[in-house]
């Protein structure tokens, strides 16, 4: 017990002393905030410059031969429509630079959803600024029969959902419901790539410094493993702790300038649901899921002869973490699909759809229990499988262990 | 003079690893208080042996026992190995690296911390010890490992080639202390390919070739048996006989 303490405690100060593990952890929130902020701003001021350009183009020429155009608007923004037969001329005159720009609205404009657009340079804000007047004059020209400007703006943003579902009569709580065990996703996205490559850096390290061989002289595999192990959740934890005051700090500093958190897609803070079952099934899945690609990674870690060809393995449990993404639409809508129930037992997809379903609660307890049960087996086999290759690999600088050393007694 | 219990004894020990035997019938015993050489050119089954007497590799035959028993890390505290692959985490500082393998050999962390501090301070890295490992030269690097070999005065040392890539300077420094440590009563397996510090430093020596042992006994009673001169004439004479089938000795 005292050396699996000892393992723990040299493993965890290890990676928390080292300067990149809070550089990486200050650093990735910080560069997402900033780069939305600058491309917010960024982005904001680019369309304020297209609307500034836009307002400042009187030298565009206008034909219109869908007849959809509202003479009106052409003029309010102080252009005129030209005949068609000038087409040619016009374009002549963009091209030898007389005019800056020409849009043709074809007479197959409602058909073909194309319209033409012929300009004197390649500046891309110009062009942008010609296209969004275009765009603007079309669709404000076919809105302008709807009415009121009310009516228009409903016809051109639609209009935001307010669902309320009702199960067993009661009203539930729609959205709200998955926010808490949704937190568990990213937890689990946060941890995985945060630290599951710990295990596999720890352990490879390991051999390419050639220490090995002195730590298994006076600690077992067995226990070197389960302390690594357990020094990566010590470190997850501390890397959760980090980030909830981090987020903590910056919901104070937002109230105290004045401002509420606005969440998304009407999801309010007082209706947020704390269903213990839901949690409860969410943070076994973090765990077990946490656990079992740790293990495969230490494996992966302990069989291949480099920290190179390492990481070359583990691009596979990389993969598979974020596979179920693109099966997103399935894994919501229809979870009697084969598809999803097979990605939901399979190990490296398991975690990451078992936690979505959790979230969504398309699973029933049943299936809750039976798919944490098969992934409690596949983690228990994944730390099996590290430890007996790490056994067998520690010493190995040469070649890869080969899988039928693996599996002889 | 009267023998002691053996600190090392291994009967009749043989490895297979996948289809190819490493070691075969190898016997020997290794007593408190004496250098015992075990010699063999590259491939002849020392590591390999040594690795199966504390454990990392599991024997096919025969038995390999330290103080009496089998060896798990439990009794880390009697062993103290400096392995031909070795290196140690160049991200750490020395003084928590050596304290670190001591508590894993099961000394208090005081205690750890101060036989490291007297160690660095006997070996001229007093300074150092607050420095990261990466930043040390190659021979103030295996310096600390011999430190993290011995940290605890163990009952038996276990050193695979110590003064390889050592000044003068420093290879002296490291043996006095092997001779402390065997002046205490260590026993020291001590493998080396250079026969000068063999003739220097043990008492008995064991030379393997395939994997068997082809010549064991007091330095001298050797000599005699191969009426050789030096140990490297003996050596030679070994590993220049045509038949590769094993001699018993």
């Amino acid at each position: 017990m005292s050396k699996l303490k000892t393992v723990i405690k040299h493993e965890y100060w290890t990676i928390v002393k080292q300067p990149s593990f809070w550089i990486s952890m200050i650093a990735t929130p910080l560069l997402i905030a900033v780069a939305f902020g600058l491309s917010y701003l960024g982005n904001a001021a680019s369309e304020d410059r297209i609307e500034e350009l836009a307002k400042d183009l009187k030298n565009v020429a206008i034909v219109d031969q869908s007849g959809l155009i509202s003479h009106d608007i052409i003029q309010g923004n102080g252009l005129e429509i030209s005949p068609s037969y000038q087409e040619e001329m016009l374009r002549e005159q963009v091209i030898n630079g007389e005019t800056e720009a020409l849009i043709v609205y074809p007479d197959t404009l409602a058909k073909d959803r194309k319209y033409s657009v012929y300009m004197s340079s390649d500046d891309l804000t110009k062009m942008g600024a010609v296209t969004g007047l275009a765009d603007g004059m079309l669709k404000t020209s076919i809105f302008l029969g709807l009415g009121s400007a009310d009516v228009i703006a409903l016809a051109q943003n639609g209009a935001e959902s307010q669902v309320t579902t009702y199960r067993d009569g009661e009203a539930t709580a729609g959205l709200n419901e998955y926010v808490v065990p949704g937190l568990f996703i990213v937890i689990f996205y946060i941890v995985f790539l945060f630290s599951v490559g710990y295990m596999l850096t720890s352990v490879s390290e390991e051999k390419e410094n050639r220490s090995m061989e002195m730590v298994l002289t006076y600690v077992k595999p067995r226990n070197l493993i389960v302390g690594k192990l357990l020094a990566v959740i010590l470190v997850t934890l501390t890397q959760v702790v980090f980030f909830v005051l981090m987020a903590a700090v910056v919901y104070g500093i937002a109230l105290l300038l004045g401002n509420t958190l606005t969440l998304p897609a009407g999801i309010d803070m007082q209706k947020i649901v704390f269903d213990p079952v839901t949690i409860l099934f969410a943070a076994a899945f973090l765990v077990v899921g946490f656990l079992m690609f740790a293990g495969f990674m230490t494996a992966t870690a302990a069989i291949a002869p480099s920290s190179k060809e390492a990481n070359n393995f583990s691009t596979v449990f990389y993969v598979g973490a974020f596979v179920p993404f693109w099966f997103i639409t399935m894994i919501l809508t229809d979870p009697e699909n084969p598809v999803t129930k097979f990605i939901t037992y399979f190990p490296v997809t398991s975690p990451v759809v078992s936690l979505i379903r959790n979230t969504v609660g398309n699973m029933g307890t049943l299936e809750t229990i039976s798919a944490l049960v098969v992934m409690t087996i596949f983690m228990v086999f994944s730390v099996w499988l590290a430890v007996r290759s790490f056994s067998l690999g520690a010493l190995e600088y040469a070649s890869a262990v080969k899988v039928r050393s693996l599996l002889k007694k | 003079m009267l023998m002691k219990q053996p600190i090392v004894s291994v009967k009749d020990f043989s490895l297979r690893i996948g289809e190819k035997t490493i070691v075969r019938d190898l016997s020997f015993d290794v007593h408190p208080g004496e250098v015992f050489a075990l010699l063999g050119a590259n491939g002849s089954g020392k590591t390999s042996t040594i690795r199966s007497l504390l454990g990392i590799y599991k024997s096919t035959d025969g038995t390999l026992h330290v103080d009496g028993k089998r060896y798990t890390p439990e009794q880390a505290r009697l062993v103290g190995y400096l392995p031909e692959e070795r290196g140690l985490y160049t991200r750490s500082k020395v003084l928590d690296t050596m304290i670190y393998f001591g508590e894993l050999k099961g000394l208090g962390r005081d205690e750890a911390r101060e036989f490291s501090l007297s160690y660095l301070d006997r070996v001229g890295l007093a300074d150092k010890a607050n420095t990261k490992i990466k930043k040390l030269s190659g021979g103030q690097q295996q310096k600390v490992q011999l430190g993290v070999a011995i940290i605890g005065e163990p009952k038996l040392l276990i050193l695979d080639e110590p003064t390889k890539g050592l000044d003068p300077v420093n290879r002296k420094l490291l043996l006095d202390i092997v001779d402390e440590l065997q002046n205490k009563g260590a026993a020291v397996i001590y493998i080396t390919h250079l026969m000068e510090e063999v003739e220097r430093l043990a008492d008995r020596l064991l030379i393997l070739k395939d994997g068997k042992a082809r010549a064991y006994g007091g330095i001298a009673e050797v000599k005699k048996k191969f009426k050789s001169k030096s140990l490297e004439d003996v050596f030679v004479s070994i590993y220049n006989e045509k038949s590769t089938e094993a001699k018993d000795v």
